[in-house]
């Protein structure tokens, strides 16, 4: 297995050694000029935004007010900020945007999945022996569906067009007592694969109600058919 | 007249800590992608050799030829060790007298489950050094960070005229240290996330190979 690493392992040194190069190579001083270019933009904007401080219009000329001997202080610091201040503004609306796009883009996308979410239900249904079927009901009849499906792997030699039928026994804690073929699919695979998706679960959510555990969960049939095989 | 910082010198005049950091950071990001590499390559070829093995099993092929063929090969691949395991079981409880077709069947089931339990043990080696990195290398980051503009602004305290260009250079310093953490950690993650998929997806189809073998299996201990 150690044979299995100078490779990786070169690959890797490749990458960063080309990642580090790139980096400093990148870092050059155009960037700055491309930054002096654009103050005419620069200042304007700062006036706008800041009345009182006219003083900073004058910062191209910048060696004049040096040799005043009052606002050196001042002047130094002044310049920087509003080299930064509205490429920084601009970056946080453009950002405010994205994130807004992304909000609803997650909206949409949660959407999707609660549909898909339910077709699957109805497609690869499984049944309950019951007819008259409560809200509470549905939603553990979710679970024990998504905990099945979750354990389920299905052999190469599923076919479409089979289906097995288990016969579910549990106690109130949600434990499984017994697995029963009731009908069998023609397939010994299918069956166990069936039969052992049920036992791994081991223990489903059941309600914690006695009446509706009873009238419900203590006896079901589970159909599993492999409906969304492409064979 | 502030002059333009190359990256070469900001990492040589970090603080100690922080250089630190940096490279606990770069070996983390170079190792992260050579788990990357060898997962990648090593997944690939579990699931050649797995394709193959199936066609050769499907071919028809006497079993026992197949398992004898098996016996003499050295590097075993999962499927192979997983038909290989659960037939060699088969054969030793088939071959005592009277044996229970039920308890031969149970003793093939423990053999393979063990094999495949090694196998999944394998086919996961390393992701939990990438799942290690993706998460706490952005928080190595951000401690050098945190620690470099903690300095940076301990230097500017000691200043009389404080400018920008007195604490920029300590907070770029500081701020490569985030960059590199997210740069080690969104290969990890991406990695894990990925791989950890193809694990399951191939662990899905050992499984269900496993189960296709006991049921030929327990077909031929149930006709005598």
């Amino acid at each position: 297995m150690l044979r299995d690493y100078p490779v990786p392992l070169v690959l890797a040194l490749l990458l960063h050694v080309g990642a580090g190069l790139a980096l400093v190579r990148g870092w050059t001083p155009e960037n700055d000029d491309a930054l002096v270019i654009r103050p005419d933009i620069v200042s304007a904007r700062l006036i706008v935004l800041e009345p009182p401080k006219p003083k900073a219009t004058r910062r191209l000329p910048a060696p004049q007010p040096a040799a005043a001997p009052a606002p050196p202080k001042q002047a130094a610091p002044e310049p920087a900020p509003p080299k930064v201040d509205p490429a920084e503004r601009e970056r946080q609306q453009r950002e405010a945007e994205r994130a807004r796009e992304e909000a609803a883009r997650r909206e949409r996308l949660e959407k999707l999945a609660e549909t898909a979410f339910k077709d699957a239900l109805d497609r690869e249904g499984i049944e309950l022996a019951s007819n008259a079927q409560t809200d509470a009901a549905l939603s553990y009849v979710a679970g024990i569906y998504q905990a099945v499906v979750r354990n389920w792997s299905r052999p190469p030699s599923a076919r479409n067009d089979m289906q097995a039928e288990l016969l579910v026994e549990l106690i109130p804690t949600g434990e499984v007592v017994s697995v029963t073929l009731v009908s069998s699919s023609g397939n010994a695979a299918f069956d166990r694969s069936a039969e052992a998706a049920v036992r791994k679960t081991r223990r489903f959510q059941v309600p914690e109600d006695i009446g509706l555990f009873e009238a419900r969960f203590r006896q079901f049939t589970l159909l599993f058919k492999p409906e969304d095989l492409l064979r | 007249m502030p002059e333009q910082l190359s990256i070469y010198e900001i990492l040589v005049n970090a603080s100690p800590l922080v250089q630190f950091v940096m490279v606990i950071l770069a070996l983390a990001s170079v190792i992260s992608w050579m788990m990357i590499f060898q997962r990648w390559f090593a997944l690939n070829r579990v699931r050649r050799q797995m394709d193959d093995f199936e066609e050769e099993f499907w071919s028809g092929v006497d079993l026992r030829e197949l398992y004898g063929e098996l016996e003499e090969e050295e590097h075993l691949n999962g499927s192979e060790t997983v038909f290989q395991s659960g037939f060699r079981e088969f054969l030793r409880l088939s071959e005592q007298a009277g044996a229970d077709p039920d308890a031969v069947m149970q003793g093939v089931q423990r053999a393979m489950r063990v094999a495949l339990t090694r196998e999944e043990e394998s086919l996961e080696r390393h992701l939990a050094f990438l799942a290690t990195v993706g998460s706490t290398s952005p928080y190595v980051g951000l401690f050098g960070t945190v620690w470099g503009i903690m300095n940076a602004f301990r230097n500017l305290a000691n200043m009389s005229q404080a400018t920008l260009a007195s604490v920029a250079p300590g907070i770029s310093e500081a701020l490569i240290a985030t960059a590199m953490g997210l740069f080690a950690a969104i290969p990890a993650v991406i990695g894990y996330n990925r791989f950890s998929a193809r694990v399951e997806v191939l662990m899905k189809r050992y499984e269900a190979f496993a189960d296709e073998l006991t049921s030929i299996l327990y077909r031929a201990s149930h006709q005598t």
